[in-house]
């Protein structure tokens, strides 16, 4: 069979192609970092410029500031609950109230901010304009202090998008504000999201997001951050570097194109009519903020609303970054599962001019670079492999190839502190900044490969349709100023 | 190692031209790479120490200058006896080679901003009349000549902070800038600047007035001593800038020009709903009696949002007479925020006959109107 094909030939025109298509996709990605790190740096400085005038204080005593509602879905936060709840009630912003969903937690969260804040159950009459687990009850305090504090709590949905729903049909505001509950948050949080959605002259905003970054080693008083440090686990100061990159330098470009495909689960504030329309967060997903703000899109383009989707690069909100191998793992298989998943759902967005830049540019992104990129490491990698056994390499044309990688890699990570750092000086330590940027050197070593790894882990599960349990985060907690170190077990 | 690697950079070097594309490609842009990480870490320490000197700068010099002004102005004994004008400071401290600097010259601006902003009346004055000795308009005046836009700004802000005017040539073109910030901080200046007609600008703008610069006007127009506060129903009527309309709104409800209401009424026939949705609730803010019947007439045929807002506009003029009509939405409509609104309308009038009719609905209406009365009812959910 088959007897009239010469195999050499066969193998060496895949060879080629193969070889000419990693090329001609490598080259692509280079040149889209180059171009995202001169967009974002563009757009950081249009930032910075408005920023050296503005007054928020305006805002804060305007009676114009348009009211945002802050959801915060809780599950067994009884040990940090306290403080969690202290530190979201502490926004500077004269119109907001704050939702904190009991997601059928199993502990005695519920029970702690009842007595804390003076909470009684209430008639409240809850709209459920999305579907949601059962809500058991809705509470106020009876305390004048806590009056903008309110607390849903509901069945078990065993997904943040169920819970953060029902925080949706419970508020009243025509935005809200979407975080974790052991997230910290700036005070300004409010007053400088809503500026972006204010201030656009023919787009209507439908989400505004900014920077995240790792609290590990933060100090924290009273649930307010008292001192930034860069992360001591390496783990959690990879996920630093890799949050800076990301926001800074990827979402920042993005957002001066209006071409952002995400806005981060942690923080992000919402047109709260689009999110209803759009039919809100999918409980089934496993990717739940992207997975929204492509449905949102995909409601402003059929229904030829101008749209857009803002990032500042202000940090704003620090959360608990993993410090475990498992943890980090879950969460990174989680998140390749759910842009398998998305990219899946939404096909028909792919190269669809329908759908504009999002169809066009932001879709092709991340199929292309975000979903596939994982794939076409692994294969090169087997095809490396397969090479150096047949003695084929040109060992020094590769190792120029690698060191191109590597140097390529490490200027843009590094042009992505630099950009944070001009944007605003996080951190008072030089030693904190080099305690980063370090990083960015090994990188390529160590952090990325599981990154790769976790990511296929994650797009195999999905084909194989493996049941997915939601673990814990096994939160640490965070690092109390003047408190004693825990003792070593 | 090292060496072998240097040996083949070298080689590399030396058989450039004969290597293929892609690996020349792959080189220049290794040079490129390690000469952008290496110039990205020379900046993040070069910022961080220019960073520093400037703030050691500014430590340094800021208490020399506080003291100068403490001095000249505030510890100023003519003040009181003299009249502003006639006031001479001490000549020695103000000739200081140290205010020829331009790095001292914008602290010192920037220093007599916030002093100002803390002290009104003759020492406010006094202090303008050292930043005008001093020769700092110039300074001012010098940065709105640039191209920069956001020098200009600056410029701007500086000069109305310090109550200097700026011709209508300079400063009405800046009100209709394509650049939203320069625009929005030009016509803040206009309205604290313009003696006679600070409202002027509203007249010519054709670029929009963006929520997030409402705010700030509103609070300058709301604050500012001595401002003419005119009927905001003449651009209501005339304007066809409807973010200027939509702002004009907000401030006849501010002010309750309760005569601006027949040019609000006008509103409701515009075509664009979320328009008309602001002048309903500016005519439920103006308590509006005379437009409650229009309202209610034309009810059935608006969008959702407008119906919400007659209902909201209702409640506030709260009348009496259209009690029937909000007992009817609330136990009829198939919308729950219609009914909550109904119900907070019905509530709102806070009348016997208002009272009735909610103790009737409890009475008669299905749990889940009733859950809604009671939410209504509740003080602790607003």
């Amino acid at each position: 069979m088959f007897h009239w094909l010469n195999w050499g030939d066969v193998m060496y025109f895949l060879s080629g192609f193969f070889e000419a298509t990693v090329y001609t996709y490598g080259v692509i990605l280079l040149l889209l970092y180059a171009m995202l790190a001169i967009l974002s740096f563009t757009n950081i400085r249009l930032y910075q410029k408005k920023d050296s005038y503005t007054d928020y204080k305006v805002i804060v005593g305007s009676p114009l500031a348009p009211g945002v509602s802050v959801i915060a879905p809780a599950f067994n936060e009884g040990l940090t609950i306290i403080d969690n709840v202290r530190s979201l009630l502490t926004f500077d912003y004269p119109k907001y109230e704050v939702i904190i969903i009991n997601d059928g937690s199993t502990d005695d969260t519920l029970e702690k901010v009842v007595r804390e804040f003076s909470l009684e159950k209430t008639d409240f009459a809850y709209n459920e304009k999305i579907k949601t687990k059962e809500v058991r009850g809705i509470y106020k305090s009876t305390d004048e202090a806590y009056a903008k504090l309110i607390i849903v709590d509901k069945e078990n949905g065993k997904a943040k998008a169920d819970a953060t729903n029902a925080g949706i049909n419970a508020s009243s505001f025509p935005y809200f504000l979407c975080t974790d509950v052991d997230c910290i948050l700036h005070e300004q949080t409010l007053q400088r999201l809503v500026r972006p959605a204010m201030e656009d002259e023919t787009k209507r905003v439908i989400a505004v997001g900014a920077t995240l970054r790792i609290a590990n080693s933060c100090e924290i008083e009273n649930g307010v951050i008292t001192k930034i440090n860069a992360p001591r686990p390496f783990l959690a100061r990879f996920q630093e570097m890799e949050y800076i990159r990301a926001f800074v330098l990827g979402k920042m470009g993005w957002s001066l194109i209006n071409a952002v495909p995400n806005v981060s689960g942690g923080l992000g504030m919402f047109d709260k009519e689009i999110v209803i329309k759009a039919g809100g967060y999918d409980p089934a997903s496993f990717g739940e903020d992207m997975e929204l703000m492509m449905r949102m899109n995909r409601y402003c383009y059929d229904n030829k609303i101008p749209s857009a989707i803002r990032y500042i690069p202000t940090t704003l909100c620090w959360t608990e970054g993993p410090t475990s191998l498992k943890v980090f793992m879950r969460q990174r298989t989680r998140w390749g599962r759910g842009l398998y998943q998305l990219m899946l759902a939404h096909r028909k967005m792919f190269m669809n001019p329908k759908y504009g830049i999002v169809g066009m540019v932001v879709f092709p992104y991340n199929f292309l670079f975000e979903l596939m990129a994982p794939v076409v490491e692994f294969l090169g990698i087997i095809y490396y492999i397969l090479l150096i056994v047949y003695g084929q390499v040109n060992w020094p044309y590769a190792i120029i190839l690698l060191i191109f990688v590597y140097t390529y890699s490490i200027a843009i990570s590094t042009l992505a502190i630099l950009w944070d750092h001009i944007n605003a000086k996080y951190y008072n330590n030089i030693w904190d900044v080099l305690r980063v940027s370090s990083m960015v050197l090994i990188e390529m070593l160590f952090y990325h490969p599981l990154i790769v790894v976790f990511a296929l882990r994650g797009y195999f599960f999905q084909m194989i349709n493996k049941t997915h349990t939601w673990g814990n985060m096994q939160r640490k907690g965070f690092q109390k100023k003047g408190a004693p170190k825990p003792a070593a077990a | 190692m090292w060496k072998d690697l240097s040996d083949l950079l070298w080689q590399a070097y030396e058989q450039f031209g004969f290597l293929p594309l892609f690996i020349q490609i792959a080189l220049i842009f290794i040079g490129l790479a390690i000469l952008a990480t290496l110039v990205a870490y020379g900046s993040i320490l070069f910022r961080r120490w220019q960073g520093y000197v400037y703030e050691k700068r500014v430590n340094f010099i800021t208490p020399k200058i506080e003291d100068m002004i403490t001095e000249q102005v505030l510890l100023n004994e003519q003040l009181g006896s003299v009249p502003v004008d006639d006031i001479e400071f001490d000549p020695v401290p103000l000739s200081d080679k140290i205010y020829k600097k331009p790095w001292v010259r914008q602290i010192v601006i920037d220093v007599l901003i916030q002093y100002r902003k803390n002290f009104r009346g003759e020492v406010g004055d006094l202090l303008r009349k050292l930043y005008i000795d001093m020769g700092l308009p110039k300074d001012s005046f010098d940065k709105m000549k640039t191209l920069k836009w956001e020098r200009k700004i600056k410029a701007v802000m500086e000069l109305t902070q310090m109550d200097i005017p700026i011709s209508d040539v300079t400063i009405l073109p800046l009100t209709n800038s394509q650049n939203p910030s320069l625009r929005a901080a030009a016509r803040n200046a206009y309205i604290q600047l313009s003696k006679n007609d600070p409202f002027k600008f509203f007249d010519i703008a054709t670029e929009p007035l963006l929520p997030w610069d409402q705010l700030d006007m509103f609070r300058i127009i709301t604050t500012t001593k001595d401002i003419q506060i005119p009927n905001f129903s003449r651009w209501v009527s005339y304007s066809t800038n409807k973010s200027v309309v939509s702002f004009c709104l907000k401030l006849i409800a501010h002010y309750d020009q309760k005569s601006a209401i027949p040019a609000v009424m006008d509103l409701l026939n515009n075509k664009d709903h979320y328009f008309r949705a602001d002048a309903i609730t500016c005519l439920g803010k103006l308590s509006a009696e005379m437009a409650e019947v229009r309202l209610v007439k034309i009810y059935d045929h608006q969008p959702l949002i407008c119906q919400i807002e007659i209902l909201r506009a209702v409640g506030q003029i709260a009348s009496g007479k259209y009690l029937e009509f909000l007992k009817h939405e609330f136990s009829y409509s198939s919308n729950f925020d219609i009914r909550m609104n109904a119900a907070r309308a019905i509530i709102n009038h806070d009348s016997d006959e208002s009272r009735v009719i909610v103790n009737e609905l409890m009475n008669t209406t299905y749990e889940e109107n009733r859950i809604i009365i009671k939410h209504c009812l509740n003080p602790l959910i607003k």
